[in-house]
This record gives structure tokens, C-alpha cells and sequence, in this order.
């Protein structure tokens, strides 16, 4: 089992914490969200994304507006609301500590 | 060439090929099964299908109208399976109705459905209705077909069978389950009398029709569309020669039958008509004198003044007095079925013994009648219970007027 194997539950399990961080530094839709990602570990397909996005509007964690695009029909634009922006520090926070636990596992 | 088929998708519309159509909707249909169970999943499809469509329109120009099959394929590959996040948790009731769909696909989604629609039609709900469409009198012969799923003109032939037998108990017969039997009218009623499978003609051929054009509906390629059609055809084909057959051996059974009880009578003796009126006028005037010890044991408990033993209940009396009352027409009856048929005891003759049998089939026929009635139909049971004082009277006033004479 290659590592990307491995660890692709845990990157699933991440996606939500980056598309809250993603979705924190602006209004952004769906394909911002996938052009970001694309090229990293973490590259996804809109299969995932939407209702991933669905379950954390369901949550409270962000909220949609819908606005006109130049390019065709309007688009839903997504932001954080304050419960996800409160996830979010909580998340960031966690995120630290197991990086601080694996990094100072096994050092003596 | 290709064939193309217009879709909408979250209201605009796109021309895409035969199977990149196909390809998108397996994709669309699969997507929807994983979502099953998702308080969102219209939104979720609605934004999945924008997509899609914005994806088409980046490649479609004012000189391309048309998606090819790879696009549409290269669509689908960039859009990625449908996975429902909150079946990644495990905990909301819709990851686990998706579950069995995600796991064996196509076929595993298909599975559950077929077992719901057998689970409808279990045996039990098979209920017996009378079926007005295509009923030739009261549309008790079409239930009784389509309940023990028998061609109804088998049932027709039974009847007519029994009725030419029991001399007319099959028509009383008929008239008493006319009245018991209730109407299927609405279309659960005519499912449950119908149950699962087509019994008659009618039924037969609009299922036909309804495969067929369900079939249809599914071929959009003219080929194939063509090919289901003359497949469709060859079966109604092959259905009609079988169906025909039968009807050539029920009416050759029919005839025979028919022959078998009319055939050709033997010259009437001379003096036969009177041998027969006789014959018959006593056999009535002993019916009737049964008939009014029937009466009286119902109503006072007693028939030419032999009392019923306290031990053995009424009905077994009636009974045993209808038994004794068709031995004792027997001889009379069995006389005059012989001068009937062609000849005492001809091939057409059934026999003594057969007129007999006969008679108890009909009154076991009856008294089966009577009894499922009493103790089914409430109103039969207080009429019957009514009856006993009304007989009393009756027998009473015989009495008296007898014995006054």
C-alpha cells in the first residue's frame, strides 16, 4: 500500500478544515475552490466537493449568495459564517497540536 | 452519423451524442443513488448538473453545437463520483441507505427495488373480486379465473359444466356468489384480484402493451427501437397461435360436452310423456314433503313426529334429512334421467349411481353455501336466526289446515 493510500482517509477527512480556510480569505465558488486544490495532495472533483458543501451549509459552517457571472448563469458564491469561522480557529488550533505531537514524537 | 439527444440540464438545454447520453445519465443516476437518503439532494443535483452544463458550454462554440461521446466522458471523468459527505461520518440515516447502491453498483441498487415491487404482491393480498371488464354476465367466472389464475373460459366451461350436471344448482350457484362476492373497482382492488400474474386475454395483452411501450420508451436508437418492436411483434405473434389453441380445444371440449348431454334421444316411447310427468310430479310432491320436515325439525325440533335427539345438534339433522330426502327421490330421479337419454342405460346415460352422486354434490354444494353465508355475512345469520319463528308459524298453520281437512 502506497502512502498516498494510506493516508487518503485522512486527507478526506481534511478537506472539510481546507475548504474552510479556502472559503475564510474570500467569497469564493466552487471552481475557486477546486483551482486552488488542483496540483496539491489535496486535489479534488466537483463529485466531492458539492455536497461536501451541502453538508456544511447544512451544519451552519457557510452560507451562499448567489450572483451574476459574466460567463453564463449566476453562480453561488460561498462564505463562512461565524460557527465556521469559530470551527475554523478551533480546527487550526488542533491542527497545530497533532502537527506539534508528530514532530516531537521520537526525539530524544 | 450519430444520433443526438437534447437534455436539460438545470434548464438550459445541450444536444449531446446517443451514448455520451448514456454515459451522462448512468453518471446522473448514480450520483442520485449515492445522495438517496440527502435532505439536499435536489440542491446538490441542481448544482452538479450546472456544472456539468458549464462544463459543456466550455466546449461547445457557435460553429459546435453538439457534445460528442469523449467530452461527455471527459465531463464526467473531471466531475468525479458523487460521494455523500455526510456518509463519511456514518452517523446520518442516509449513509446507510446508500450503502447497499454504492456497493454492488448497477445491479445491487436495482436489487432492493425489484424485491419491493415482489413484496406487493405477496400470494396473501390476493383477494376475490368479481371483474366487470370483460365479464360476460356478472364477472364472477373473471375473479374466479383471475384468483386460481385460470383462463376465465375455462372457468366459464366449469360452470356451465356444473350447471348442466346439478340441473341449475350452478346457476343458483352463480346468483348466490353474484351477491357475496364484492366488485373489484377500484385499480388496488382490481391489483389484489388480479394478483401478480395476467389470467385473462384482456389482462394479458395490456400488460403486453405496457412492456412494450415502457420498452420503448428506453430506445432512443431507431435500430434498437426497431428490433424490441419486431421482437414484440414475433412474441404477440406466438401468444395469439397458443391462445388460439386453446380456444379450439375448449370449444372442442365444449362440444363435447354438449353432445354428451343432448345427443341423439331415442324415439319417445309411447306413453313416455305421461311415464315422465309422473314420474316428475311425484318426485316434486316428495321434495316438497322433505322440504316441510326440514321445516318443521327446524322450527319445532321434530319431522313426522320423530324428535331430534337432544344430543345431536340441528344442522346434523338438516342434513341428514336432505340426505334421506334425495335417497328416497333417488329411484324416482334415476327413472327419469333413463328415459331422457337414448335408451335405458345408453352410452349417454350416466348411470344410476352417477345421478345420485350428483344430487349430494349439489347439496353438499348447498349446505357448504348456507354455511359459509351464516358465518360470514351477518345479515344471512340474524335472517336465518329470524327464519325459525316465521317456520314455526308456517308449520303450525300447515299443521292445523292438515289436520282440519
Amino acid at each position: 500500500m502506497s502512502i498516498t493510500e494510506k493516508f487518503s482517509s485522512i486527507r478526506k477527512g481534511l478537506l472539510e478544515f481546507l475548504v474552510l480556510k479556502i472559503i475564510s480569505a474570500d467569497k469564493v465558488y466552487v471552481a475557486d475552490i477546486l483551482k486552488e486544490l488542483h496540483g496539491t495532495e489535496f486535489a479534488t472533483q466537483e463529485g466531492t466537493l458539492y455536497p461536501l458543501l451541502s453538508k456544511m451549509r447544512r451544519e451552519e459552517l457557510v452560507d451562499y449568495e448567489w450572483k451574476e457571472s459574466d460567463a453564463g448563469p449566476p453562480r453561488k458564491y460561498y462564505k463562512l459564517t461565524a460557527k465556521g469561522r469559530e470551527q475554523l480557529r478551533e480546527t487550526s488550533e488542533y491542527w497545530q497540536k497533532l502537527g506539534g505531537i508528530v514532530k516531537n514524537l521520537g526525539q530524544k | 452519423m450519430n444520433i443526438v439527444i437534447t437534455v436539460n440540464l438545470n434548464g438550459n438545454a445541450y444536444q449531446l451524442e446517443k451514448s455520451g447520453y448514456d454515459v451522462l445519465r448512468e453518471y446522473l443516476e448514480n450520483a442520485a443513488r449515492q445522495l438517496a437518503g440527502n435532505p439536499d439532494k435536489d440542491e446538490i443535483i441542481a448544482d452538479i448538473e450546472q456544472a456539468i452544463a458549464d462544463k459543456f458550454r466550455a466546449v461547445l462554440g457557435p460553429n459546435k453545437t453538439v457534445v460528442v461521446a469523449k467530452e461527455v466522458e471527459a465531463v464526467v471523468a473531471e466531475m468525479g463520483p458523487v460521494e455523500d459527505a455526510s456518509g463519511a461520518s456514518d452517523n446520518s440515516p442516509g449513509a446507510a441507505a446508500a450503502q447497499p447502491g454504492a456497493g454492488a453498483g448497477v445491479g445491487g441498487a436495482a436489487g432492493p427495488r425489484a424485491k419491493d415491487g415482489a413484496g406487493d404482491s405477496p400470494a396473501g393480498a390476493k383477494r376475490l373480486y368479481r371483474i366487470h371488464e370483460g365479464a360476460m354476465v356478472g364477472g364472477v367466472c373473471n375473479g374466479l379465473g383471475a384468483f386460481f389464475n385460470v383462463d376465465v373460459t375455462i372457468i366459464r366451461i366449469l360452470f356451465v359444466v356444473l350447471t348442466l350436471f346439478t340441473w341449475g344448482a350452478g346457476l343458483l350457484l352463480y346468483a348466490v356468489m353474484m351477491f357475496l362476492i364484492p366488485v373489484a373497482s377500484t385499480p388496488t382492488e382490481k391489483a389484489a384480484a388480479c394478483g401478480g400474474s395476467p389470467s385473462t386475454a384482456e389482462e394479458f395483452i395490456r400488460r403486453a402493451r405496457e412492456g412494450y411501450y415502457e420498452g420503448m420508451k428506453t430506445f432512443h436508437d431507431k435500430q434498437a427501437h426497431r428490433e424490441w418492436r419486431r421482437r414484440f411483434k414475433q412474441e404477440m405473434r406466438g401468444w395469439r397461435h397458443n391462445f388460439r389453441r386453446e380456444m379450439r380445444d375448449n370449444a372442442r371440449h365444449w362440444q363435447l360436452n354438449w353432445r354428451l348431454h343432448w345427443g341423439p334421444q331415442a324415439p319417445v316411447m309411447p306413453g313416455a310423456w305421461f311415464a315422465l310427468s309422473l314420474l316428475k310430479l311425484l318426485s316434486v310432491a316428495l321434495t316438497l314433503a322433505g322440504l316441510y320436515a326440514v321445516a318443521s325439525l327446524v322450527a319445532t325440533g321434530a319431522a313426522f313426529g320423530i324428535m331430534l335427539p337432544a344430543s345431536v345438534p340441528l344442522w346434523v339433522g338438516v342434513v341428514g334429512l336432505l340426505v334421506v330426502i334425495n335417497l328416497v327421490v333417488w329411484p324416482l330421479k334415476a327413472m327419469r334421467y333413463s328415459y331422457y337419454y337414448h335408451g335405458l342405460y345408453g352410452p349417454g346415460y350416466p348411470g344410476p349411481f352417477a345421478v345420485l352422486w350428483n344430487s349430494f354434490a349439489g347439496l353438499a354444494l348447498a349446505v357448504l353455501v348456507v354455511w359459509l353465508a351464516n358465518r360470514y355475512i351477518p345479515g344471512v345469520h340474524e335472517g336465518l336466526e329470524q327464519l325459525r319463528p316465521h317456520l314455526r308459524h308456517a308449520v303450525e298453520s300447515f299443521r292445523q289446515w292438515w289436520n282440519g281437512s
